[in-house]
């Protein structure tokens, strides 16, 4: 008997750690009272993507969206809409503005603008349930290659659906593999690119945890179309839950004769090993990982034979990372045709980015979380529709697509489609789809200091522009957010840069620069001020600000009401009762309490 | 075959054929810093970027490891280049501005001041420039990886794995040799207890073993061949045009039918370490003669420098003269050779340090042409001669003067004074002896040794070449100690006998031999081993014995054994015998 | 478990492709609430319920769903079901037994054809 209800409750990262395991024993325990197990089942599935209102259930078939659940309001829950079948509004998603809570799934804007190819399956299955993918179309493209297809067609299709690798450089997939295809050699790898090390970036790992067949699945298409015997995964040490679920698919896979000896019957053996990574970022770029997977220590190679011709112990190795895998089992079943009427196409029919990414949307927008859409929709739409626009009504500022070596583009920017080859234009890329959103009290030169202080930390160290450059880059932005930043500064900045983009070994290097291309590019003023007036605009550089009392209010306002005073850590503030109040630059270390206390807004930062 | 231009200039290369090696080609410099023909480029110092422009795109590239294609026009000393190498190059000088190689280089490129104040400046001489040729040449050529890199970004540097000494690592020393400011050493911790060769060895792992040897070829010493550590390296077999270095060859059997062999073998030198008084082996800077010797060859691994273990020159040296000669514990005999070359080190030493040199003898043997006035000159060079037996060689731990010297201890019996002697450095002249092997080889080829050890020539004073084995010959060390002359003579002499039994074709031999009768030869092979000649062989179809008429001298011994009377001497037989006895009668 | 060959794969998709019909919201012919408030349950709604699952799977009906509701407003005449298929007005049907549910199943959702004698009302109440 199929159950009535299906509360398919979210298990990615995001919602363990907001407590989805103690939620889902809750759950069980309280049907069981009620005597609903035959009728109810909770399903743990993988992440959701909308980890912002985590943890989190979808009541199937109706596709009612509970958010930030709590095990005490887990009885009500039962004996409302499960027992008693009324939704129960309280614990449903209310956006901001309209106040009206909204049942659907569908219905909540951070889902309806999204369109699931990647992650078609998540929060419908149970990932550790192979049983539950094959049910959902699962193996289903891999048996209409390995039946209906030669090697050469499943290459031609996959290149006919204009798929560009979802990890970062946006090379042509079906480009790829021809490569490989075309070179000779005994012996060809396949290796699944897991080593996500962006920072706030998850797409890969929400893939893996929510639906790890539909990788392997993509991978055994690609290892049919290369005749290629040995695959290899390189997974983050980080990644606990995601490595769980993958090696339960891999022995579900290999109990099924999906992997192993002999595939399906039809003479095909494949294996698949897992590598774990020990957290370095460097080893997220192709030859780096390659190193890494031999035992060396991860360093970029310099390269001008890729490593579809020579890659792993020298042989053709295609390296794909997990978002691209998983969009090859639905190009092969439904048709690159498909696959390619979505998104853009550039002109003459070549280029342009087709069918869906994965962003990781994070920053001060109110929807964070992990969102698949079509390429081509505009960044406004992402951060407006999706995302619900920023937070406290602050003002947007920018927006940083492509993870820590992307650039910052600015509200003039933001009706730019998404797509490869518009955001390289512009001076960011789509990278592997990390996007973080700026508001007003964000300073630009502190994020690009920010994210250079990331790229030059994780730098192999190997070649010298990326090594030295990237330090004294970054030595400068200290420079300058500490207020001693000169003219002369801003023009070396740009001089390094440009060093490091023509000269670097590998694109760690020849994007790292960009976080500050970009900022000095669309938000200059930003960095005059920091050099010519000492002072930070958003009030975020410390040594650059002042906190000042406004004596008149204070004691109008305020009457001298003393909190200030009381609060603050360093003694810094003099003053009595129903007199002025001053702050003592001297004393002061701006760590900006005496703001926040202060009820009259009798303080203001300069 | 490849076209392409550089600068202008056209030039052919074969395909795979790197930028910076066609660019070498015409003379075209481009700067690397850590290119290496060794090992695969690393394509880490950027400097050898060139712009590779191929119809209206232009990009920049590294020369050491882009692949020329056909038709692509470099050019090497464009603008843009200029100043990314210059820019580069300003990086690398900031952080290492006392670094020999980077002045240089800096120079070269015109580099002045750098703009760019380097937190991480390292002011030694000898940074560390991670450049990676260690760590490559470990990896690819060494293939021990021992050397690697740690930490990420700024903070690299180069390691040993988890910073301590690896057992892995096999001492070659190759990245000392490939690291280009001298940051790696080779430091050599501990002597003691180690074998001499571990120092005094050959100096590389491919050496011709002697120099006035024939064949003079190389060899290479398997056990300090990288090659046979690791199965790496192989740089010999690339260097090599005509492919000649053959890892695989083994040592082989080869058997040559001769009529006459002359045994040469040789000697060994005395073990001093036998004689602990002398402290060889125990104390630092005691040598044997032969490593001395191989000390003062310009071959050797000091360069023909007299160097003591710290690498100093020494301030004096003492010569013991008759270590296990004229010893009644050892040997009786004198080596003959000792005191002339104890003279000669004293030259050699005298010529090339300005060390005292202090010579301990019993009796100063200078007795062929010309020694004499050798012995005469060294002393007119200052060199101490002291007519004694040395007692005992120590070393002074204590503090003070002497502090880590030797002090020999000795008898002056010119003077009757007991002499303490500070030296730097002593040299043991070691005691000719047999070779391990005299008895094994003795027996082999039937012949004797005399009672000192050595092989027995037929007659000292009339035959001092042959044995009593025809067509054996003997000469050299291996019949007793001699001088380079003495054996150059009588090598000479045997050659000549041998020489003459070949222009003659045939041996004549003595009439007097045993026989064996077919007939009566039962097969029991008891006379095969009685043969102090070896002549007689058991032949295997037959299932009898046969005496070899060259070898048989006709002693008898296998006559009168022959249970079954079978054998006779040839010429005596019973019934010859008789007949002769007949005969005497008969008159 | 044996290793399976593309026959028995399809056939094994065959069979779970029912167990997870119902989590999708996907293009259904329509839907049959039974309605469990306190009072359906009390009057026996659940066993009406159950009846009603095990005729959809045992007929494998696939174009439908089955779901609950709240009280229907008219408590004494439960346990009650409303029968809604799309593009049709919907039926509500009173005093249900597992075997009248069974019959509505069979005639109303799946042949169309409404039965007077169980029905309370054609229609709903207006939603103001």
């Amino acid at each position: 008997m199929p159950f009535r209800l299906n509360i398919m409750l979210c298990t990615g990262t995001g919602c363990v750690s907001n407590g989805a395991f103690p939620l889902l024993e809750a759950f069980e325990k309280e049907i069981k009272k009620h005597e609903l197990h035959g009728e109810v089942a909770v399903i743990p599935t993988g992440c959701n993507g909308f980890c912002a209102v985590g943890p989190l259930v979808v009541v199937q078939p109706d596709e009612i969206f509970y958010q930030r659940l709590r095990i005490e309001d887990v009885p009500f829950l039962v004996q409302e809409h499960f027992l008693k079948g009324r939704p129960v509004k309280k614990f449903m998603y209310t956006p901001p503005e309209t106040k009206e809570p909204i049942p659907v799934m569908s219905d909540i804007p951070f889902f309806g603008k999204q369109m699931l190819i990647a992650l078609r399956n998540r929060g419908l299955i149970d990932p550790e349930n192979i049983d539950e993918y094959i049910a959902r179309d699962g193996y289903k493209g891999f048996t209409k290659a390995i039946t209906t297809m030669t090697p050469k067609q499943v290459i031609d299709e996959v290149k006919a659906s204009g798929l560009r690798g979802r990890g970062g450089g946006g090379f042509p997939t079906g480009l790829k593999w021809e490569v490989a295809f075309n070179t000779q050699s005994d012996e060809k790898f396949i290796i699944i690119n897991c080593d996500e090390g962006d920072p706030g970036a998850f797409m890969d790992r929400s893939i893996v945890e929510s639906d790890p067949h539909s990788v392997i699945e993509g991978v055994l298409i690609g290892a049919y179309a290369l005749g290629v015997k040995q695959v290899y995964i390189y997974v983050r040490m980080e990644y606990p839950l995601a490595l769980k679920r993958f090696y339960r698919a891999l022995e579900h896979a290999t109990e099924y004769g999906l992997l192993g000896k002999n595939i399906l019957g039809k003479g095909m053996d494949l294996e698949i090993e897992v590598h774990r990574g020990a957290g370095a970022f460097i080893c997220g770029e192709e030859t780096a990982l390659i190193r890494s997977i031999q035992g060396f220590v991860g360093e970029a190679q310099a390269k001008y034979i890729y490593p579809a011709e020579k890659g792993l112990n020298g042989k053709p190795t295609i390296i794909n990372n997990v978002e691209t895998w998983a969009n090859i089992p639905q190009i092969i079943l439904r048709g690159a045709k498909w696959f390619a009427s979505i998104g853009t196409r550039g002109k003459n029919g070549d280029g342009g980015s087709t069918g869906t990414k994965v962003f990781s949307l994070v920053g001060k927008v109110h929807n964070t979380g992990l969102v698949e859409v079509p390429m081509g929709i505009t960044l406004r739409e992402i951060i407006y529709d999706i995302g619900g626009g920023i937070k406290n009504n602050k003002k947007f500022k920018s927006v940083q697509t492509g993870g820590p070596s992307g650039g910052f583009l600015p509200e003039s920017l933001l009706d730019l489609p998404v797509d490869f080859d518009e955001l390289l234009k512009v001076g960011s890329m789509m990278g592997s789809g990390g996007m973080v959103v700026t508001d007003e009290d964000n300073c630009m030169v502190d994020m690009a200091r920010y994210f250079l202080d990331f790229v030059q930390s994780e730098s192999c160290g190997k070649c010298i522009p990326c090594r030295e450059g990237t330090k004294r880059m970054l030595d400068i932005l200290e420079r300058i957010t500490f207020g001693q930043g000169t003219e002369e500064d801003l023009v070396k900045l740009e001089e390094l840069s440009k060093l490091i983009v023509e000269s670097s070994l590998c694109a760690l290097g020849g994007t790292a620069p960009n976080p500050v291309l970009t900022t000095m590019k669309y938000f200059r003023e930003e960095y005059e001020a920091h050099v010519k007036n000492k002072k930070c605009p958003a009030h975020t550089c410390k040594p650059l600000i002042t906190y000042t009392i406004d004596g008149k209010i204070c004691v109008e306002k305020g009457h001298g009401c003393g909190v200030c005073r009381k609060n603050c850590p360093q003694s810094a503030i003099a003053g009595e009762l129903k007199k002025e109040h001053r702050i003592d630059p001297a004393k002061c270390d701006k760590c900006g309490i005496c703001y926040d206390v202060c009820k009259f807004d009798a303080i203001y930062v300069d | 075959m490849i076209t392409l231009k550089i600068d202008g200039i056209e030039v052919q290369v074969p395909e795979e054929t790197t930028v910076l090696k066609a660019a070498e080609k015409v003379g075209v410099w481009i700067p690397t810093m850590c290119h290496n023909d060794l090992f695969e480029p690393y394509a880490v110092c950027r400097l050898c970027s060139v712009e590779v422009v191929r119809g209206k795109r232009s990009r920049v590239v590294t020369a050491c490891n882009y692949p020329v294609s056909e038709g692509i026009e470099v050019l090497t000393d464009s603008e843009n280049i200029r100043w990314i190498r210059k820019f580069l190059m300003e990086l690398i000088l900031s952080r290492w501005p006392n670094v020999k190689v980077v002045k240089e280089m800096a120079e070269k490129l015109n580099v002045g001041k750098p703009r760019y104040e380097s937190l991480e400046k390292d002011e030694a001489e000898d940074a560390c420039i991670l450049c990676g040729q260690c760590v490559n040449v470990c990896r690819e050529v060494v293939q021990a990886n021992v050397i690697g890199f740690s930490y990420r970004g700024i903070k690299r540097e180069v390691v040993l794995p988890l910073g301590e000494q690896s057992d892995k690592c096999i001492v070659c020393g190759a990245c000392a040799l490939v690291c280009p400011t001298g940051h790696i050493k080779m430091v050599i911790e501990d002597y003691k207890g180690k074998k001499p060769e571990f120092t005094l060895g050959p100096k590389t792992s491919i050496y011709v073993p002697t120099m006035q040897g024939i064949p003079r070829v190389p060899v290479i010493d398997a056990e300090s061949c990288i090659h046979f550590k690791t199965g790496g390296c192989e740089v010999c077999a690339k260097v090599c045009e005509p492919h000649a270095v053959n890892y695989d060859m083994k040592d082989e059997i080869v058997e040559i039918d001769v009529g006459q062999i002359l045994l040469s073998t040789g000697y060994d030198i005395f073990d001093a370490s036998k004689m602990t008084q002398f402290g060889y082996g125990r104390l630092n800077d005691v040598y044997s003669s032969l490593e001395f010797e191989m000390m003062l060859s310009s071959m050797g691994p000091t360069s023909g420098k007299v160097l003591t273990k710290d690498g100093k020159e020494p301030r004096s040296i003492g010569i013991v003269h008759c270590v296990g000669s004229r010893d009644t514990n050892h040997h009786p005999y004198c080596s003959r050779v000792c005191c002339m070359y104890a003279l000669k080190f004293a030259h050699l030493v005298c010529d090339r340090t300005d060390a005292e040199i202090y010579q301990f003898y019993i009796d100063m043997r200078a007795f062929g042409k010309g020694y004499e006035e050798f012995y005469v000159r060294i002393l007119d060079e200052g060199v101490k001669v002291i007519r004694g037996k040395v007692a005992e060689v120590s070393e002074v731990t204590s503090s003070g003067e002497y502090k880590n010297q030797l002090i020999i201890r000795c008898e002056d019996t010119l003077a009757g004074k007991i002499l303490e002697v500070p030296v730097d450095m002593v040299i043991l002249c070691n005691a000719i002896e047999p070779r391990k092997d005299i008895d094994a080889v003795r027996r082999l080829f039937s012949i004797s040794k005399s009672p000192d050890g050595f092989f027995l020539e037929r007659h000292p004073k009339l035959d001092p070449t042959s044995t009593m084995s025809d067509g054996i010959y003997i000469a050299g060390c291996a019949q007793g100690p001699k001088d380079i002359p003495d054996t150059v003579a009588q090598a000479s002499s045997a050659a000549a006998r041998i020489l003459s039994y070949i222009s003659k074709g045939e041996v004549e031999i003595d009439p007097v031999r045993a026989w064996i009768d077919d007939k009566y030869c039962a097969g029991c092979r008891i006379c095969n081993n009685l043969c102090p000649y070896t002549a007689i062989d058991f032949i295997e179809e037959k299932k009898i014995s046969q005496i070899n008429d060259v070898l048989c001298k006709g002693c008898g011994t296998c006559v009168a054994a022959c249970p079954a009377s079978a054998i006779t001497g040839k010429g005596f037989s019973d019934a010859q015998i008789v007949a002769e006895l007949e005969g005497l009668l008969a008159i | 478990m044996a290793k399976l060959t593309i026959e028995e794969l399809d056939k094994l998709r065959e069979k779970a492709v029912d167990k997870l019909r119902l989590r999708e919201s996907g293009e259904n012919r329509g839907r049959v609430i039974v309605h469990l408030g306190t009072c359906g349950i009390a009057a026996g709604g659940r066993q009406v319920l159950t009846a009603l699952l095990d005729e959809v799977e045992k007929q494998g009906i696939k174009d439908i769903t089955v779901t609950t509701a709240g009280c229907a407003g008219l408590c004494s005449r439960e346990p009650m079901a409303t029968i809604e298929l799309f593009g049709q007005t919907p039926v509500k049907y009173a005093d249900l037994t597992a075997e009248k549910i069974k019959k509505i199943l069979a005639e109303h959702v799946v042949k169309g054809k409404l039965i007077k004698e169980y029905a309370l009302a054609v229609g709903s109440e207006r939603v103001g």
